[in-house]
């Protein structure tokens, strides 16, 4: 199947992996939002959302159906094209991520043909996705300018200066990640983690670099926009921070976008810190099943694990109250950075007069 | 025509579409979502030239980071298109006439050479991290050094500058 | 080299004594230690027998020769001059004393770098690293609105410039394939790269904004006169000259061969700075102002170096180094001491400090280039270049013209100190020490005026 030099069935295994991806991802932030009202009902012992379905299953498909129903408003004085082009963006860069995740060991045909569970193992892996992350902050920006209200300004102001405070402190905590795996692409850090257990230390870099993860997790947190740093959207103070004026569909994509990102961070961080899809005796389980099974068994442990990730931001959200503003930028600036650099340094060290 | 072709035309158009929209719009927030625009098509030709790390550190740094302060800075300041000061006729004039006058030179000069069409013998992984890094740290240490001096004398100015006495 | 490492240091040193030195006094004491460290190393350095050899450093990306080595000694020793002229002055301008040092040491790294690049990256970032630092120390005094308007209008014009400068390195490399300028291989006038022209052009234009040439000069006057006194003293002296040895050696050692190219833009340049730089000052009120026209007009006479392309040229950038920065900064630090910027103020100076009158007269004298002081000898080499060269008759002629109307405006304010009835106010008296610093200026000035072959000599 060659046409114009181009091989097409790569590309419509590349677009049924897309597709595939997108879909779960989705699915995962639709349930995401239903799991957030049900932590937090539990943690204040309420019910939360019971009435749609079994246990309020259907609850996000009812939240959806709602959101598409209901009435556009776009306010008289905001500009229209950014208006739209706000939560268009922070949708896309949100869905974007996933791209460099690999969700799965490459599964081997019989017929010789690789499929790979990455849609791009990229040379740059990580990178692109904090180019990504990087992006995605003008979805907020853009929507907070053009609804033109003080509220949503000061909301995406705020989401502007957060985002690049946070981006150094987790670039650096990842610099030094990045020193001892020696390469950028997500799938080969997730083969370095192979395993659980290997010459006398644990294989998953959570217990190589425990300070840089303790930073990278802090900084994920703001830069999602999570509790205790969702001072952009802080209601108390802003209403609804840089999606006050956002209605129907368009404040959906926003909404919905945060769990994207959720869910895709999560993922990342298992990918980085918690071996990925790998886990123990995962040699010995491989030698018993088909490869198809087995791939699909380290599908599943990735997901699990994320969920259990996506569980414990939630937990966080619902037990430290929100930081002001100027106790988030000490702790990015004064706390983070120079934590994240001593850490770097350590590592550095220890990589020249340990490892070596 | 080949793909690799396509993309480059369909990159350069984007790019220089992008920069004339950051001068031509009158609209400051418009500027500089055009010169976003401009941004990713330039490092869409990084990666056309497998130059990976370039084009994402293009994309984070400058997309991700310089550009979200200019916005910032924009929206705070509430620059719409009828803030921007008009400027006379007379000095748009010899603004496009001693423009014109560079673009031509620089055209002529473009137009006269003899661009030699044996493609530089380099290798395809000459874009990548690792290649790069080996270069700064062999080849460019000196002024890869040495502009730790420049970024530490703009630390100490934005504190100098910046801080409230 | 070393001297390259030390100024660093001396810079990280400075920041870090802005939290642990307490006292002004004992900050003071450590800048003047600090500083004369660094023309100790630069002495040393010149005094090493390896020092009349070209050695090049890191794969070739600096290389220092005898002139870089000659430079480095007097550019340190003005700077030595300047800070035991001015750190009270300094240290007066606002809170962040021991930052203005750091910076004005960090500005030493790049003016090393600037007399002893081979490569144009190490030149880019040069001239970055001077720019950057001053653009802070022009805003420097945060009350006052003109130094923050100098600051921004000079912020805004270096970055379009640097814009050009990069634009220019962009098109030699893409010429020439190579970032070293001892090995362009568009040196044979035979195989010119119209590429590189437009390169050269586009260089021209950078560095002729950096040494504020004329039409690209701007921005000199009110950068010059908002920023700062003590500041504008290094600004219009130090880093000016640094600027030329940068500009000189980038174009001495690549484009000699394809000098027929850019040499005739470049003597139009210069005509028109002599005559801006000169007519303009002529109406200037304010002394500062017209200082900062004068540097314009001086700068004139320095590109002869450039265009005159001979180690004539190159004696000449080196009494220029000596004789316009000590008068300029022996100037500046008169000037500073006094209530009144405008030529009034200095009205009956001569009756008040007989002896500051006389400093002053023999500083404004070399800046004129009167006979037997500094200033004459840096301009009669400077000419000695271009007749040499041959082709520039018309431009000499024009730069002598021009010298005698710059006589003008330096005589005035002889004449305001000697024969105005007045009282010249000042802010404080001058120290022993103050006294004495300035005598060593005037006293250089003459014995470069009368054996200039003390700094030319070796080369």
């Amino acid at each position: 199947m060659l046409l114009l030099s181009i091989d097409w069935s790569f590309i419509i295994e590349k677009l049924i992996l897309i597709s595939v991806i997108l879909g779960a991802s989705l699915g995962v932030a639709t349930y995401a939002t239903w799991g957030e009202r049900k932590v937090a009902a539990w943690m204040q012992d309420r019910k939360g959302p019971s009435r749609a379905g079994p246990f309020g299953l259907l609850q996000p498909i009812a939240d959806g159906i709602k959101l598409f129903f209901k009435e556009e408003i776009i306010p008289n004085d905001a500009n229209r094209f950014l208006f739209i082009l706000g939560p268009s963006l922070a949708m896309l860069t949100a869905c974007m991520a996933s791209a460099v995740v690999p969700w799965g060991p490459s599964i081997e045909l019989e017929s010789g043909r690789v499929i790979a569970l990455q849609v791009a193992d990229i040379n740059i892996g990580i990178l692109y996705v904090f180019g990504v992350v990087s992006v995605g902050v003008y979805g907020i920006m853009l929507g907070g300018w053009a609804s033109n209200n003080k509220y949503s300004l000061m909301g995406s102001v705020r989401a502007a200066s957060q985002a690049i405070s946070y981006e150094l402190a987790m670039g650096i905590s990842l610099i030094a990640l990045l020193m001892m795996t020696g390469t950028l692409s997500l799938a080969e850090i997730v083969n370095q983690q192979h395993g659980f257990w290997e010459n006398g230390w644990f294989t998953w870099n959570v217990a190589k670099q425990p300070l840089g993860f303790i930073i990278f997790l802090v900084c994920a947190f703001a830069e999602l926009n999570r509790a205790p740093f969702d001072l952009p959207e802080a209601e108390s103070e802003l209403v609804a921070g840089y999606h006050t004026e956002y209605s129907s569909m368009k404040l959906g994509f926003y909404l919905f976008a945060e769990y994207v990102n959720l869910f895709i961070s999560s993922a990342i961080l298992i990918t980085l810190f918690f071996g990925g899809y790998n886990f123990p005796f995962m040699d010995q389980v491989a030698g018993s099943v088909s490869p198809v099974v087995f791939s699909i068994i380290c599908v599943l442990v990735l997901l699990t694990k994320t969920i259990m990730m996506i569980l414990f931001f939630m937990f966080i959200r619902w037990t430290i109250p929100r930081f002001r503003y100027d106790q988030l930028m000490n702790l990015g600036w004064k706390s983070l950075i120079p934590l994240a650099l001593v850490n770097m340094l350590i590592t550095g060290a220890i990589i020249i007069w340990v490892l070596n | 025509m080949n793909p690799h072709q396509l993309v480059f035309w369909i990159l350069s158009v984007i790019a220089i579409g992008g920069a004339l929209g950051v001068i031509l719009s009158r609209n400051p927030v418009a500027s500089v979502l055009f010169l976003i625009v401009t941004f990713f098509a330039v490092s869409g030709h990084y990666i056309l030239l497998n130059a990976q790390f370039l084009a994402i550190v293009n994309i984070i740094v400058y997309a991700g980071a310089i550009m979200v302060l200019f916005l910032y800075v924009i929206m705070l300041m509430n620059l719409n298109g009828d803030v921007e000061p008009q400027k006379s006729k007379l000095l748009q004039f010899a603004g496009i006439i001693s423009g014109g006058i560079l673009f031509l030179v620089l055209l002529a000069a473009f137009k006269t050479t003899q661009l030699s069409t044996t493609p530089i013998n380099a290798s395809t992984s000459i874009g990548l991290i690792s290649e790069l890094g080996q270069v700064l740290f062999t080849r460019f240490v000196f002024p890869f050094e040495i502009s730790s001096i420049l970024f530490l004398s703009a630390m100490v100015g934005a504190v100098v500058i910046g801080k409230k006495d | 080299m070393i001297l390259i490492i030390t100024a660093s240091i001396i810079g990280v040193v400075l920041l870090f004594a802005s939290f642990l030195l307490k006292h002004t006094s004992s900050l003071l004491h450590l800048v003047t230690v600090l500083f004369a460290a660094l023309f100790g190393v630069a002495i040393w350095e010149a005094l090493q027998p390896t020092a009349i050899l070209t050695q090049s450093f890191y794969l070739d990306a600096i290389r220092v020769d005898r002139f870089t080595n000659q430079f480095n000694v007097l550019i340190t020793g003005c700077l030595f001059l300047y800070i035991l002229l001015m750190k009270k002055h300094i240290a007066a301008v606002g809170k962040y004393k021991a930052e203005y040092f750091a910076l004005i040491a960090f500005i030493m790294v790049g003016i090393f770098m600037l007399s002893s690049f081979n490569s144009l990256l190490v030149m880019f970032l040069g001239i970055e690293i001077v720019s950057i630092p001053q653009y802070i120390l022009a805003g420097s005094d945060k009350e006052n609105l003109k130094s923050t308007e100098a600051s921004l209008k000079y912020f805004l014009m270096g970055a379009f410039s640097t814009g050009f400068l990069l634009m220019g390195i962009t098109l030699l490399y893409g010429a020439t394939g190579n970032f070293m300028v001892s090995e362009f291989n568009f040196l044979q006038a035979t195989s010119i790269n119209p590429i590189a022209l437009g390169g050269v052009l586009l260089l021209i234009v950078a560095f002729g904004f950096k040494v504020s040439a004329a039409p690209m000069h701007l921005w000199t006057p009110d950068v010059y006169d908002g920023t700062p006194t003590p500041f504008t003293a290094f600004m219009a002296t130090i880093v000016k000259v640094a600027a030329f040895v940068g500009f000189m050696r980038l174009f001495q050692t690549s484009f000699t061969a394809i000098s027929s190219s850019w040499s005739l833009v470049l003597a139009v340049v210069i005509a028109l700075t002599l005559f801006v730089g000169n007519i303009t000052a002529v109406f200037q009120q304010s002394v500062k102002r017209m200082l900062a026209y004068s540097s314009i007009a001086q700068a004139g006479f320095m590109l002869f170096a450039i265009i005159s392309l001979n180690a004539i040229g190159r004696q000449g950038m080196l009494v220029y180094t000596v004789a316009y920065s000590v008068a300029s900064i022996c100037f500046f630090a008169i000037l500073i001491k006094m209530k009144d910027y405008t030529y009034d103020g200095f009205n009956g100076l001569a009756k008040k400090q007989p002896f500051i009158a006389a400093l002053a007269t023999i500083y404004m004298l070399s800046l004129a280039g009167i006979p037997l002081t500094g200033g004459f000898m840096a301009k009669y080499y400077m000419l000695k270049a271009v007749l040499f060269e041959g082709s520039y008759m018309w431009l000499a002629i024009f730069a002598l013209l021009m010298a005698a109307v710059s006589v003008y405006y330096y005589f005035k304010v002889i004449i305001a100190m000697y024969f105005k009835e007045g009282e010249a106010a000042m802010i404080d008296s001058f120290t022993k020490e103050e006294k004495l610093y300035l005598t060593i200026g005037a006293l250089a000035l003459l014995v470069v005026g009368i054996f200039p072959s003390l700094l030319t000599g070796t080369i």
